[in-house]
């Protein structure tokens, strides 16, 4: 880790800073240095507390341009935040770039496909806006006031990423010495953003889960996507993983569903649960054994979103319910799903029906510890029971065990995340899980064929890291941003 | 919460925060921006969990308590709107709210010997001095309504501001109206509402205590309030700290009164058109859930038609009176000010609230030509019938 910046230059770029932006955009109150100080995963003791020697929180896209101007000048590290969890580190005595002020969505073209959007906005807020539109966002399993951009830049699991990587299609962005570019049309004067790439390289992938390492965001175009005629959520349950798959595999070669996932009974049971919930079901999962749901419980259950013109729908749930037929699996009705699992349709009718997040308290059990892969379908199936077997090793403190699959890329390429809940303030467990998190990834490497979907170290990256550090160090040969972020690691630079 | 409760009992829960802001704003699909430190000026820090991290950080002995964290402390307008819109924390051990944390912080605070200067100060020397805190209401019943035995006890014991005396009158002439007999609870003295909100949570326990063994003989009596925060402390916070409280029957006057309107006691006489919008005050609606008594009252008032601002009802903007520290420089009365501004977007003639505070805050936003647009419900409804 690089040194503290040290007083007398904290105090000049504090006050160059404050000349150039503004007073009030610059903070460096003690309150409001420590209060962003762990901001990793929340106010997390397993994690290092590094003060921050300023908190900027940019309200026009010159602002974001000035600080990294300064920030580059004096070498001050800059680390770019949004709201909501996050998995960065943040570096002791830098800044932090807090765009939350950032939040207009500066256009909804109905007509390409697309919402231009700052990184401040959340879910809650686009989902709010699209309202009226005939048009949807994708959503995820993020909380709703998280900021689209956190999760789209990190890859995260969305309701299109069935169908594709993700939904960014362009990206302003900002480079440490003030240079401004956009990665996809919108670069050439007065067109829009609707083409990702072309005639250029893609670079919007450099930035896609470079956790803010290579350039900060300041504007986005992100997909949005019609709400069809008609619309409905087909469910079918499964009393294994691999017909489950099949079938979901079965259900996107054919085209069949705009978006399907595939739950683990702990994940469905527990994820939707409003506080009214919680006493009534929590307690029979937390001392239940991920493997044996009870009798009559599928344990998995894949939600299909099926939509088109009404009569396409119609057709599509009958293919459904043939293909489940196929893998051994029993289609649930929603009245079925109502009085049996009320939370999860309440839970799935906001999400989908309304295109929000349910807003529940299953985060609240605890930090999570989530470990997330891709791999091919054929290698998924061995990788849900090895991670299932390994999760239950744990013991049942760390239940519900949640597990969610789906296609990425129309099934190219599958992802598992499977999360525990461990008690936050046991920090050996935690650190015990981490661990083996860590032996995890190798062996679904070695052994598996999977991915993870967050790096794990430059020793096991190779070359592809070589070159990403030479792109870094063109793009920002100080190192000032997110150095201590995710993509390298601490001090590698 | 139990005034025992320590900070380190509440470290568990409050590093489940997700810092997702959700503290902040109201249901979706409006979104709207709810807590008035965070709208006055968003940053993470200046959130419900914020000040949770900033526990966090104060047990992790990362920065030392001194006089600003009382003052950040107390900037906390108390609104509780960070507590309607996340049921994160209070799932946890010891079950509590972010505000009560919040006020746990304030004590940790007071107990230090840091109290900010200002309103809190003056409160804090009275506490010191006199042991209690409260100013005679010097309110008399009419004898044509007093009477000792009934079972109806208006609860309007003290006056700390001055608007609550003009309510207090209003009131008791609207009880005059109804005609049911009504004792009184006291003529001086405190709930202990504000000693809770603030802090001084030393000089609480035995005022609170005292309270109490004057109201058990009359626990089966019906208790009404012109004062939301007295009510909700006491039907709230009075079982938390004594562990033998009983409850009490209790109704905020809008309930006596739309009652009064239904069975035909009251009678709209004046019916002059008007238009009015309603501001929620915090502890009457997300404190007390009492949201439709007083729109029923309006709705009962010939002349009278109600203009909803958007925010409304769980979702109403704080007017900001109970913030008492001054870490964001002008926060109290720029919290007023955007909800007059909210108001005068209606069109409406007035401004009806139904607590002293609000109120009084208001009023002392607003141009001296444009004060007798504010009123209380109970004023209002006593010039109309």
């Amino acid at each position: 880790m690089t040194a503290k910046p040290k007083g007398d230059k904290r105090e000049a770029a504090c006050r160059e800073l404050r000349e150039r932006i503004g007073a009030e955009k610059v903070r460096d109150d003690e309150i409001t240095l420590v209060t962003y100080g762990r901001i990793r995963q929340g106010f997390d003791t397993m994690w290092p507390f590094r003060k921050p020697s300023l908190v900027v929180f940019p309200e026009a896209r010159e602002d974001v341009v000035e600080t990294l101007k300064i920030a580059n000048r004096y070498k001050f590290p800059v680390t770019s935040v949004g709201t909501a969890p996050i998995m960065l580190g943040t570096t002791e005595g830098g800044i932090i770039l807090d765009q939350r002020r950032r939040n207009r969505i500066i256009e909804i073209n109905t007509d390409s496909g697309y919402a231009v959007i700052e990184p401040g906005v959340s879910f809650d807020g686009l989902t709010s806006a699209l309202r009226g539109t005939g048009f949807k966002c994708s959503v995820g399993t993020m909380p709703g006031p998280g900021t689209i951009l956190g999760q789209a830049l990190g890859r995260g699991s969305q309701s299109f990423t069935t169908r594709y990587l993700n939904v960014i299609v362009d990206l302003e962005v900002v480079l440490p010495d003030g240079t401004v570019y956009s990665t996809g049309s919108s670069h050439f004067k007065n067109v829009g953003s609707h083409l990702r790439y072309g005639p250029y390289p893609d670079l919007a992938g450099l930035y896609t889960c470079a956790y803010g390492a290579m350039g900060v965001i300041t504007k986005a175009a992100i997909r949005i996507h019609p709400v069809n005629e008609a619309s409905r959520i087909h469910f079918a349950g499964f009393d294994n993983y691999s017909d489950a798959l099949d079938y979901v595999k079965d259900l996107i070669d054919n085209n069949i569903p705009e978006h399907t996932f595939i739950w683990n009974w702990h994940m469905y049971l527990t994820w939707p649960l409003a506080p009214s919930d919680l006493e009534a079901v929590m307690p029979q999962v937390l001392k239940s054994d991920i493997r044996k749901p009870p009798e009559g419980t599928p344990y998995n259950l894949v939600s299909s979103l099926l939509s088109g013109y009404k009569e396409q729908v119609e057709v599509y749930e009958k293919v459904c319910a043939k293909v489940a037929q196929k893998y051994h699996g029993r289609v649930f009705s929603d009245e079925e799903i109502e009085k049996r699992f009320p939370a999860t349709m309440a839970g799935f009718r906001q999400q989908y029906g309304d295109y929000h997040y349910r807003e529940s308290v299953h985060w609240s059990k605890g930090r999570f510890a989530g470990w997330y892969v891709f791999a091919e379908p054929k290698d998924m199936k061995e990788i849900e029971k090895f991670a299932v077997n390994e999760f239950v090793k744990f013991g049942k403190g760390i239940n519900p065990v949640n597990y969610y699959s789906h296609p990425f890329d129309f099934g190219r390429s599958i992802l598992l995340r499977i999360s525990g809940f461990p008690d936050p303030t046991d920090i050996e467990l935690r650190k015990k899980i981490s661990k083996k998190f860590d032996e995890m990834y190798d062996v679904a490497l070695k052994k598996y064929r999977a991915i993870p979907i967050r790096p794990i170290g430059s020793d096991r990256a190779g070359t592809y890291m070589d070159v990403l550090r030479r792109i870094k160090k063109a793009l920002d040969p100080n190192n000032i941003l997110n150095r201590d972020a995710g993509l390298f690691e601490e001090g590698e630079l | 919460m139990k005034l025992t409760t320590t900070l380190e009992d509440v470290q568990a829960a409050a590093s489940r925060c997700l810092r997702d802001g959700r503290c902040t704003y109201g249901p979706w699909p409006e979104n709207h921006p709810l807590c008035p430190i965070y709208w006055h000026d968003p940053s993470f820090t200046f959130s419900g969990g914020g000040y949770l991290f900033l526990i966090l950080a104060l047990l992790d002995n990362r920065i030392n308590f001194d006089q600003s964290i009382a003052n950040f402390a107390f900037s906390c307008a108390s609104c509780i709107a960070c507590d309607n819109n996340c049921s994160v924390i209070r799932c946890h051990e010891p079950y509590v709210d972010i505000l009560d944390i919040i006020r746990l912080l304030r004590s940790e605070a007071v107990k230090r010997g840091f109290v900010p200067g200002g309103i809190a100060k003056k409160i804090y020397d009275e506490v010191k001095k006199t042991g209690g805190y409260g100013q005679a209401s010097s309110l008399k019943l009419p004898d044509k309504i007093k009477n000792d035995k009934a079972d109806t006890i208006f609860f309007a014991e003290c006056s700390h501001t001055s608007a609550q005396k003009d309510i207090s009158r209003a009131a008791v002439r609207l009880l005059e109206k109804i005609g049911s007999p009504v004792s009184q609870f006291s003529e001086s003295g405190c709930c202990g509402s504000t000693l809770y909100d603030f802090g001084f949570w030393e000089q609480l326990e035995p005022l609170v205590k005292a309270n109490w063994e004057k109201m058990k003989p009359l626990k089966d009596m019906k208790f009404v309030f012109i004062n939301p925060h007295c009510q909700e402390f006491i039907h709230k916070r009075y079982p938390e700290i004594l562990p033998n409280f009983s409850g009490i029957h209790h109704q905020h006057i809008s309930q006596l009164l739309a009652g009064a309107f239904k069975d035909g006691r009251l009678k709209s006489i004046k019916a002059e058109k008007v238009k009015v919008s309603y501001h929620d005050p915090c502890y009457l609606g997300r404190g007390l859930n009492i949201y439709d008594a007083p729109r029923d009252v309006l709705a009962s008032l010939s002349g009278v038609e109600l203009v909803e601002m958007a925010r409304n009802r769980e979702n109403s903007f704080c007017c900001g009176a109970r913030v008492a520290g001054n870490y964001v420089p002008n926060l109290s009365d720029d919290t007023a000010r955007e909800r007059i501004k909210e108001f005068e977007g209606t069109g409406t003639d007035l401004l009806i609230t139904a607590c002293a505070y609000c109120k009084d805050h208001f009023q002392k936003v607003m141009p001296a030509k444009d004060r007798g647009r504010v009123k209380d419900l109970a004023e209002f409804v006593d010039e109309r019938t």
